[in-house]
Protein backbone atom coordinates (compact mmCIF):
# COMPACT_ATOMS: atom_id res chain seq x y z
CA UNK A 1 0.00 0.00 0.00
CA UNK A 2 2.93 2.04 1.15
CA UNK A 3 4.24 4.60 -2.15
CA UNK A 4 7.77 4.81 -2.63
CA UNK A 5 8.56 9.16 -3.10
CA UNK A 6 7.93 9.97 -6.91
CA UNK A 7 10.83 10.33 -9.03
CA UNK A 8 13.39 12.63 -8.75
CA UNK A 9 12.16 15.88 -10.02
CA UNK A 10 15.24 17.77 -12.38
CA UNK A 11 15.57 21.27 -11.11
CA UNK A 12 18.11 24.24 -12.41
CA UNK A 13 20.06 25.39 -10.23
CA UNK A 14 22.54 28.82 -9.63
CA UNK A 15 25.74 29.49 -8.11
CA UNK A 16 25.09 32.02 -5.30
CA UNK A 17 27.28 35.30 -5.54
CA UNK A 18 26.98 35.54 -1.89
CA UNK A 19 25.49 34.53 1.37
CA UNK A 20 23.30 36.52 3.91
CA UNK A 21 20.19 37.56 4.71
CA UNK A 22 19.59 40.83 2.40
CA UNK A 23 20.93 38.17 -0.79
CA UNK A 24 18.72 35.75 -0.05
CA UNK A 25 15.68 38.28 0.89
CA UNK A 26 16.75 39.63 -3.03
CA UNK A 27 16.99 35.80 -4.43
CA UNK A 28 12.90 35.27 -2.69
CA UNK A 29 12.16 38.15 -4.58
CA UNK A 30 12.90 37.20 -7.69
CA UNK A 31 11.12 33.54 -7.15
CA UNK A 32 14.26 31.80 -6.41
CA UNK A 33 15.04 29.60 -2.83
CA UNK A 34 18.18 29.84 -1.17
CA UNK A 35 19.58 26.50 -1.02
CA UNK A 36 22.89 24.89 0.41
CA UNK A 37 24.18 21.64 -0.51
CA UNK A 38 26.83 19.66 1.97
CA UNK A 39 27.70 15.95 2.59
CA UNK A 40 30.52 13.57 1.60
CA UNK A 41 33.37 15.43 3.27
CA UNK A 42 33.33 18.00 0.20
CA UNK A 43 32.99 21.81 0.58
CA UNK A 44 29.58 22.83 1.04
CA UNK A 45 27.99 25.09 -1.73
CA UNK A 46 25.30 27.74 -1.82
CA UNK A 47 22.81 27.65 -4.82
CA UNK A 48 19.30 29.03 -5.71
CA UNK A 49 16.70 27.24 -7.15
CA UNK A 50 13.52 28.29 -8.71
CA UNK A 51 10.63 28.35 -6.28
CA UNK A 52 7.90 27.19 -8.39
CA UNK A 53 9.63 24.12 -9.05
CA UNK A 54 10.71 23.15 -5.68
CA UNK A 55 7.22 23.88 -4.60
CA UNK A 56 5.93 21.61 -7.70
CA UNK A 57 8.82 19.12 -7.04
CA UNK A 58 7.51 19.11 -2.80
CA UNK A 59 4.16 18.53 -3.84
CA UNK A 60 4.27 15.30 -5.86
CA UNK A 61 6.29 14.27 -2.56
CA UNK A 62 9.71 14.15 -3.84
CA UNK A 63 12.33 13.21 -1.23
CA UNK A 64 15.44 13.67 -3.65
CA UNK A 65 16.04 16.66 -6.33
CA UNK A 66 18.52 16.01 -9.31
CA UNK A 67 19.92 19.38 -9.39
CA UNK A 68 21.63 20.79 -13.03
CA UNK A 69 24.18 23.35 -12.46
CA UNK A 70 27.21 24.42 -14.76
CA UNK A 71 26.50 21.70 -17.09
CA UNK A 72 26.25 18.99 -14.29
CA UNK A 73 23.68 16.99 -12.87
CA UNK A 74 24.04 15.89 -9.27
CA UNK A 75 21.10 14.05 -7.22
CA UNK A 76 20.95 15.73 -3.97
CA UNK A 77 18.89 14.51 -0.94
CA UNK A 78 16.01 17.04 0.63
CA UNK A 79 17.56 17.50 4.12
CA UNK A 80 15.30 20.24 5.90
CA UNK A 81 13.05 22.72 4.07
CA UNK A 82 12.52 25.93 6.27
CA UNK A 83 9.31 27.33 5.70
CA UNK A 84 7.63 31.04 6.03
CA UNK A 85 5.59 31.99 8.83
CA UNK A 86 2.61 30.97 7.85
CA UNK A 87 3.83 27.89 7.12
CA UNK A 88 3.28 27.85 3.37
CA UNK A 89 6.33 28.83 0.86
CA UNK A 90 9.60 27.44 1.13
CA UNK A 91 12.36 29.84 2.04
CA UNK A 92 15.38 27.59 2.17
CA UNK A 93 16.36 23.89 1.50
CA UNK A 94 19.27 21.95 3.11
CA UNK A 95 20.56 19.15 0.44
CA UNK A 96 22.46 16.12 0.76
CA UNK A 97 24.95 15.07 -1.44
CA UNK A 98 23.85 11.31 -1.66
CA UNK A 99 24.36 8.47 -3.83
CA UNK A 100 21.24 6.48 -4.76
CA UNK A 101 22.35 3.14 -3.41
CA UNK A 102 23.23 4.27 -0.10
CA UNK A 103 21.78 3.75 2.77
CA UNK A 104 19.78 6.92 4.61
CA UNK A 105 17.71 7.79 8.03
CA UNK A 106 14.78 9.96 7.45
CA UNK A 107 11.49 11.01 8.72
CA UNK A 108 8.39 10.23 6.83
CA UNK A 109 4.84 11.08 7.74
CA UNK A 110 2.29 9.32 9.47
CA UNK A 111 -1.48 9.45 7.93
CA UNK A 112 -3.86 7.11 9.76
CA UNK A 113 -6.14 5.68 6.92
CA UNK A 114 -9.65 5.08 7.59
CA UNK A 115 -12.05 5.39 10.85
CA UNK A 116 -11.28 2.71 13.81
CA UNK A 117 -14.12 0.53 15.20
CA UNK A 118 -13.86 2.04 18.48
CA UNK A 119 -14.91 5.10 17.52
CA UNK A 120 -18.39 3.51 16.80
CA UNK A 121 -18.37 2.54 20.18
CA UNK A 122 -17.81 6.35 21.52
CA UNK A 123 -14.28 6.02 21.90
CA UNK A 124 -11.85 8.53 20.57
CA UNK A 125 -8.76 8.15 18.51
CA UNK A 126 -5.35 9.69 19.40
CA UNK A 127 -2.22 10.04 17.31
CA UNK A 128 1.13 9.93 19.26
CA UNK A 129 3.65 9.99 16.85
CA UNK A 130 3.11 12.14 13.72
CA UNK A 131 6.08 10.87 11.71
CA UNK A 132 8.69 8.05 12.84
CA UNK A 133 12.19 7.94 11.33
CA UNK A 134 13.04 4.96 8.84
CA UNK A 135 16.46 3.36 7.78
CA UNK A 136 16.48 2.96 4.03
CA UNK A 137 18.09 3.23 0.42
CA UNK A 138 17.61 6.31 -1.03
CA UNK A 139 15.63 4.84 -3.87
CA UNK A 140 13.49 3.82 -1.49
CA UNK A 141 12.50 6.38 0.65
CA UNK A 142 8.56 6.04 1.44
CA UNK A 143 6.12 8.99 0.57
CA UNK A 144 4.01 8.61 3.83
CA UNK A 145 2.77 5.84 5.75
CA UNK A 146 -0.73 5.20 5.43
CA UNK A 147 -1.55 2.88 8.39
CA UNK A 148 -5.68 1.15 7.98
CA UNK A 149 -6.86 2.01 11.69
CA UNK A 150 -10.46 0.27 10.88
CA UNK A 151 -9.84 -2.70 13.44
CA UNK A 152 -8.56 -0.62 16.36
CA UNK A 153 -11.23 -1.14 19.19
CA UNK A 154 -11.59 1.27 22.37
CA UNK A 155 -8.70 0.49 24.37
CA UNK A 156 -6.40 -1.03 21.50
CA UNK A 157 -3.46 0.83 20.17
CA UNK A 158 -1.55 0.65 16.48
CA UNK A 159 1.95 -0.17 17.33
CA UNK A 160 5.24 0.48 15.51
CA UNK A 161 5.82 -3.13 14.79
CA UNK A 162 2.02 -3.11 13.50
CA UNK A 163 3.51 -0.83 10.61
CA UNK A 164 3.15 -2.63 7.25
CA UNK A 165 6.71 -0.96 5.99
CA UNK A 166 7.32 -1.45 2.25
CA UNK A 167 10.27 -3.97 1.50
CA UNK A 168 13.85 -2.98 2.22
CA UNK A 169 12.72 0.18 4.83
CA UNK A 170 13.26 -0.35 8.66
CA UNK A 171 11.90 1.53 11.21
CA UNK A 172 14.29 2.86 14.12
CA UNK A 173 11.89 3.36 16.97
CA UNK A 174 11.17 0.51 19.63
CA UNK A 175 8.56 -1.60 18.46
CA UNK A 176 6.45 -1.28 21.05
CA UNK A 177 6.20 2.90 20.89
CA UNK A 178 2.60 3.42 20.48
CA UNK A 179 1.35 5.03 17.20
CA UNK A 180 -1.94 5.95 17.76
CA UNK A 181 -4.68 4.16 20.06
CA UNK A 182 -8.46 4.62 20.73
CA UNK A 183 -9.19 5.77 24.23
CA UNK A 184 -12.82 5.96 25.96
CA UNK A 185 -14.27 8.55 26.24
CA UNK A 186 -13.66 10.43 29.50
CA UNK A 187 -16.62 11.46 32.12
CA UNK A 188 -17.37 15.27 31.76
CA UNK A 189 -15.42 16.94 34.55
CA UNK A 190 -15.46 20.86 35.29
CA UNK A 191 -12.35 21.46 33.58
CA UNK A 192 -13.61 20.19 30.62
CA UNK A 193 -16.88 21.49 30.71
CA UNK A 194 -18.57 22.60 27.31
CA UNK A 195 -20.47 25.78 28.91
CA UNK A 196 -17.44 28.25 30.36
CA UNK A 197 -17.40 29.99 33.57
CA UNK A 198 -17.95 33.48 34.23
CA UNK A 199 -16.08 35.34 36.88
CA UNK A 200 -12.13 36.09 36.33
CA UNK A 201 -11.89 38.70 39.40
CA UNK A 202 -9.48 36.53 41.12
CA UNK A 203 -5.76 37.86 40.61
CA UNK A 204 -2.25 35.75 40.41
CA UNK A 205 0.02 35.42 42.98
CA UNK A 206 2.94 37.25 43.36
CA UNK A 207 6.04 35.94 42.72
CA UNK A 208 8.70 36.69 45.60
CA UNK A 209 7.09 39.22 47.48
CA UNK A 210 5.73 39.48 51.22
CA UNK A 211 1.97 40.72 50.68
CA UNK A 212 2.01 44.24 53.01
CA UNK A 213 -1.15 44.55 53.39
CA UNK A 214 -1.79 41.43 55.68
CA UNK A 215 0.32 43.55 58.06
CA UNK A 216 -0.43 47.42 57.53
CA UNK A 217 -3.33 46.79 55.13
CA UNK A 218 -1.82 48.81 52.00
CA UNK A 219 -1.52 47.42 48.91
CA UNK A 220 1.65 46.87 47.55
CA UNK A 221 2.44 48.85 43.74
CA UNK A 222 3.61 46.91 40.57
CA UNK B 1 -12.34 30.78 36.06
CA UNK B 2 -10.91 32.02 33.13
CA UNK B 3 -7.38 31.27 31.78
CA UNK B 4 -4.87 33.82 33.23
CA UNK B 5 -1.08 32.60 34.78
CA UNK B 6 -1.27 30.91 38.60
CA UNK B 7 2.04 33.00 39.69
CA UNK B 8 3.39 36.53 37.97
CA UNK B 9 6.32 38.56 38.90
CA UNK B 10 4.17 41.32 38.54
CA UNK B 11 0.76 42.56 38.35
CA UNK B 12 0.41 45.27 35.13
CA UNK B 13 2.43 45.39 32.45
CA UNK B 14 2.80 48.00 29.94
CA UNK B 15 0.80 47.91 26.57
CA UNK B 16 3.94 47.20 24.62
CA UNK B 17 3.75 46.63 20.52
CA UNK B 18 3.63 43.15 18.61
CA UNK B 19 5.78 43.45 16.09
CA UNK B 20 7.74 40.89 13.66
CA UNK B 21 5.92 37.27 12.85
CA UNK B 22 5.32 34.33 14.30
CA UNK B 23 8.34 32.05 14.06
CA UNK B 24 7.90 29.74 16.41
CA UNK B 25 4.05 28.37 17.26
CA UNK B 26 3.41 28.37 13.93
CA UNK B 27 2.57 24.82 12.57
CA UNK B 28 0.33 22.21 13.39
CA UNK B 29 2.14 20.14 16.09
CA UNK B 30 -0.37 18.28 18.26
CA UNK B 31 -3.58 17.44 16.54
CA UNK B 32 -4.24 17.42 12.53
CA UNK B 33 -5.76 20.41 11.48
CA UNK B 34 -5.41 23.98 12.87
CA UNK B 35 -7.05 27.54 13.16
CA UNK B 36 -3.82 30.12 12.48
CA UNK B 37 -3.84 33.54 12.82
CA UNK B 38 -3.60 35.97 9.77
CA UNK B 39 -3.65 38.98 11.68
CA UNK B 40 -1.09 40.22 14.97
CA UNK B 41 -3.28 41.41 17.94
CA UNK B 42 -4.60 40.42 21.33
CA UNK B 43 -6.97 37.62 22.06
CA UNK B 44 -8.30 38.12 25.56
CA UNK B 45 -9.13 35.04 27.87
CA UNK B 46 -12.71 35.51 27.43
CA UNK B 47 -12.22 34.97 23.73
CA UNK B 48 -10.01 31.76 24.23
CA UNK B 49 -12.29 30.61 26.26
CA UNK B 50 -15.41 30.98 23.70
CA UNK B 51 -13.45 29.36 20.88
CA UNK B 52 -12.37 26.24 22.88
CA UNK B 53 -16.40 26.36 23.92
CA UNK B 54 -17.13 26.16 20.45
CA UNK B 55 -15.25 24.09 19.26
CA UNK B 56 -15.92 21.19 22.12
CA UNK B 57 -19.67 21.98 21.50
CA UNK B 58 -19.54 21.47 18.13
CA UNK B 59 -17.47 17.81 18.55
CA UNK B 60 -20.11 16.65 20.79
CA UNK B 61 -16.62 15.66 23.01
CA UNK B 62 -15.46 13.43 20.19
CA UNK B 63 -11.51 14.06 19.06
CA UNK B 64 -9.47 16.33 20.72
CA UNK B 65 -9.02 20.08 20.78
CA UNK B 66 -5.96 21.70 21.90
CA UNK B 67 -5.81 25.54 22.64
CA UNK B 68 -2.40 26.70 21.74
CA UNK B 69 -2.05 29.90 23.00
CA UNK B 70 -2.41 31.69 26.47
CA UNK B 71 -3.12 34.92 27.76
CA UNK B 72 0.24 36.24 29.65
CA UNK B 73 -0.22 40.16 29.56
CA UNK B 74 -2.56 41.69 32.00
CA UNK B 75 -4.45 44.35 30.94
CA UNK B 76 -5.73 47.64 33.12
CA UNK B 77 -8.01 50.19 32.78
CA UNK B 78 -9.62 52.86 35.39
CA UNK B 79 -12.76 53.06 36.79
CA UNK B 80 -15.71 55.21 34.68
CA UNK B 81 -16.40 58.87 35.87
CA UNK B 82 -12.67 58.84 37.82
CA UNK B 83 -10.30 61.79 36.92
CA UNK B 84 -7.29 61.44 35.83
CA UNK B 85 -3.82 60.47 37.41
CA UNK B 86 -3.69 58.57 40.68
CA UNK B 87 -1.61 55.77 39.47
CA UNK B 88 -2.23 53.34 36.32
CA UNK B 89 -5.48 51.21 36.96
CA UNK B 90 -6.11 47.61 38.21
CA UNK B 91 -5.75 44.81 36.05
CA UNK B 92 -9.18 44.28 34.10
CA UNK B 93 -8.59 41.15 31.81
CA UNK B 94 -5.87 39.30 30.46
CA UNK B 95 -5.25 38.58 27.12
CA UNK B 96 -2.49 36.83 24.31
CA UNK B 97 -0.37 38.27 21.60
CA UNK B 98 -0.61 37.02 18.77
CA UNK B 99 1.46 37.20 15.59
CA UNK B 100 0.74 36.81 12.06
CA UNK B 101 0.95 33.11 11.67
CA UNK B 102 0.05 31.99 14.95
CA UNK B 103 -1.35 28.72 15.54
CA UNK B 104 -4.61 29.74 17.32
CA UNK B 105 -6.34 26.11 18.03
CA UNK B 106 -5.78 22.67 16.85
CA UNK B 107 -7.61 19.63 16.41
CA UNK B 108 -7.52 16.08 16.28
CA UNK B 109 -9.25 12.41 16.05
CA UNK B 110 -12.09 14.14 14.01
CA UNK B 111 -12.57 14.10 9.86
CA UNK B 112 -11.53 16.95 8.37
CA UNK B 113 -15.08 18.00 7.10
CA UNK B 114 -16.02 17.81 10.78
CA UNK B 115 -12.96 19.99 12.15
CA UNK B 116 -13.43 22.58 9.53
CA UNK B 117 -17.02 23.53 10.75
CA UNK B 118 -16.07 23.24 14.18
CA UNK B 119 -12.66 25.95 13.42
CA UNK B 120 -15.08 28.03 11.09
CA UNK B 121 -17.05 28.40 14.11
CA UNK B 122 -14.06 28.83 16.21
CA UNK B 123 -13.10 31.60 14.12
CA UNK B 124 -16.08 33.46 14.44
CA UNK B 125 -15.02 34.23 18.08
CA UNK B 126 -11.97 35.79 17.48
CA UNK B 127 -11.39 38.83 17.21
CA UNK B 128 -8.56 38.32 14.49
CA UNK B 129 -8.53 36.78 10.58
CA UNK B 130 -8.08 33.19 10.46
CA UNK B 131 -7.15 30.21 8.21
CA UNK B 132 -8.09 26.77 8.38
CA UNK B 133 -4.66 24.61 8.17
CA UNK B 134 -3.67 20.96 7.74
CA UNK B 135 -0.81 19.08 9.19
CA UNK B 136 2.40 18.61 6.81
CA UNK B 137 2.85 15.32 6.69
CA UNK B 138 6.15 15.04 4.10
CA UNK B 139 8.48 17.91 3.96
Amino acid sequence: METVAKKTTVLKGERRNGVGTRLSRALRAEGRVPAVVYGHGETPETLSLNLHDVVMGLTRGARTFEVEMGGQKNQFLIKEVQYDHMDTTPIHLDLTRVDMNECVTVRVGIELRGTPKGAADGGILDQHVADIEVECLVSKIPETLHPLITELGVGESLLVKDLELPEGVKATLDPEERIASVRAKAAESDEDSEEGEEGDSAEPERIGRVRKDDEDGKSDKG
Amino acid sequence: MALMPKRVKWRKSQRGKIRGLATRGNKVSFGEYGLQSMEPGWITARQIEAGRVAATHYLHREGNVYVRIFPHKPVSSKPLETRMGKGKGDPEFWVACIREGTMLFELGGVEENVARNALVRVASKMPCRCRFVKRRHGL
